[in-house]
């Protein structure tokens, strides 16, 4: 097909990876002094924000509160200067209350919210620039930011894409990647059991790439987990020599 | 024991502390918390910089458009700046339409454009009449810890000196723009205003760079801005406890001092060599 190619002869991405790599993950927990945990993520050229208030007493409407767990409040918005063209609508149009509400099952699924009855865990992220791979970085970012905030949850959520180009799947898509009009598969795991908490792909597939696919994803997740991991404990590395001195 | 007297008597607590005329942080009543700054990290927008004073983290990101004049300026471009609160810099803020304190910092500063002439409206035109630049300016607070006029100030100037804009011509057949991205210009800054904030406690005692807790338990916030030229560009008192003329003055006075100050932070980071990979 004519125009960029998304994978060379020679196996080269449009920026030089090869098919199963992932884009440079860079990571900060601990970033604000107000939130309760807070974390930043940049994978490749996008950079996401994540904030977590809580566990704290519902606010706004008292009917939204659970009896017997913690209500999950996701905000996702993108920052007007985070696209090549300004965004005019941030937040409150239709994709990023989509992206809000997925945020909000996902993490549903991973944070024990029995522990904290008839509360509210808010998470807060923020798309500063925009490359590709929204969703994966929001989830990775919000990840952290629960660790930060001491929130227990089951596993670490990574979260990756995945797309197909003749017969080879790429893992960690970049936007260029994503609106090429290949297939794209974006997928949430807990990577400890395997278990998928969100997976979305809208674009036509034949159902025996379907299995490439999940592969593809699911060990470019396992790779980042690993990632998460190493930031983690650093981050506390850090945290206990501060605190000891 | 001093924790709870925190929480239960915050004013008590405040004011054990001005007595022996220092601050709960160790500040003295005239500092400044160490005030950072980065430029150009969003590679989206046109221009950008954050700036942290203390825990107060504004992030502003600069993005031209082209638009057609008005017609009753059309020698001028537009300049539109816009404060934005979220959820997320604060638990004062609840998610949804712009709350009255972002509305009223979105005018403050785009009052500080308008009087400081930080940049001249006819330098954003490219053709009169016919084309001119647009320059959002969207400001973002990321972590709301007080002294948010200030920081927005500081990060609008140093993003607007990171800010480059490519080059435009008309093509006279065609009548058409042609945007040359190769060439990019950076914008021409004429003025250079810098905010200080105040906060007075029970009516007497001034103290500069209140936190989000000092600003709550003040009875009157006082804001100027000031430029390179020792000239006061704004000034604001919105309301809050009377003043007598000569503390206002020294308001001013300290204001004067803390552009020096910010004025050189400014030119160390556009100075810096560029860092060697």
């Amino acid at each position: 097909m004519a125009g960029l190619e998304l994978l060379s002869d020679q196996g080269y991405r449009l920026d030089g990876r090869r098919a199963a790599e992932l884009r440079k993950v860079q990571a900060r927990m601990g970033v604000f002094a107000q939130a309760d945990g807070s974390a930043y993520i940049e994978q490749g050229n996008t950079r996401a924000l994540a904030v977590v208030y809580g566990p704290h007493e519902v606010r706004g409407s008292r009917s939204k509160t659970l009896h017997d767990r913690a209500v999950i409040n996701c905000q996702y918005s993108m920052a007007t200067f985070s696209t090549a063209e300004r965004k005019r609508r941030p937040h409150g149009d239709r994709k990023s209350s989509e992206m809000s509400l997925h945020l909000k099952q996902t993490f549903e699924a991973a944070v024990l919210t029995q522990l904290y009855p008839r509360s509210q865990i808010d998470i807060y992220v923020k798309i500063l620039q925009s490359d590709g791979g929204n969703y994966s970085a929001c989830v990775n970012a919000a990840t952290l930011a629960l660790v930060d905030a001491g929130i227990p949850m089951r596993d670490y959520v990574c979260a990756c894409t995945a797309g197909f180009v003749e017969d080879t799947p790429l893992a960690d898509l970049c936007h260029a990647e994503e609106s090429g009009g290949g297939t794209t598969l974006a997928l949430a795991l807990l990577p400890r059991s395997e278990n998928i908490a969100l997976v979305q792909m809208d674009a036509r597939l034949h159902q025996d790439h379907l299995d490439a696919l999940m592969e593809a994803a699911m060990m470019a997740c396992k790779g980042l987990s690993k990632v998460l991991d190493s930031v983690v404990r650093q981050h506390l590395q850090e945290v206990s020599v501060l605190t000891r001195e | 024991f001093s924790c709870f007297v925190r929480t239960a008597e915050p004013l008590e607590y405040h004011r054990s502390f001005l007595k022996e005329n220092c601050r709960p942080d160790g500040r003295e009543l005239g500092e400044f918390r160490p005030t950072t700054l980065n430029t150009g990290s969003i590679n989206t927008a046109d221009g950008s910089a954050l700036v942290r004073i203390g825990n107060t983290t504004v992030i502003c990101g600069i993005k031209g458009e082209l638009a057609a004049p008005s017609t009753d300026a059309p020698d001028k471009g537009y300049i539109v700046p816009n404060v934005d609160l979220p959820p997320l810099c604060s638990s004062r803020f609840r998610p949804g339409p712009p709350g009255e304190q972002a509305q009223a910092a979105s005018q403050f500063i785009a009052d500080v454009i308008d009087g400081s002439q930080i940049i001249k409206k006819e330098d954003l035109c490219i053709e009169k009449s016919k084309l001119c630049w647009v320059l959002y300016c969207d400001i973002m607070c990321l972590d709301y810890d007080g002294n948010l006029l200030d920081a927005c100030v500081v990060t609008l100037l140093a993003a607007l000196r990171n800010t480059q804009l490519p080059t435009v011509t008309i093509n006279k057949e065609t009548d058409l723009a042609e945007v040359d991205i190769q060439h990019k210009r950076h914008l021409q800054i004429n003025k250079h205003p810098v905010a200080s904030s105040f906060a007075v406690f029970d009516d007497t005692v001034i103290i500069v760079d209140p936190t989000a807790e000092e600003e709550s338990l003040a009875t009157a916030i006082i804001t100027a801005v000031t430029d390179e030229d020792e000239q006061l560009c704004a000034f604001h008192k919105p309301g809050g406890s009377s003043l007598s003329a000569e503390k206002l003055q020294d308001c001013i006075t300290r204001a004067v001092a803390r552009h020096r100050e910010i004025g050189r932070l400014i030119d160390k980071v556009f100075h810096a060599p560029a860092p060697e990979f």
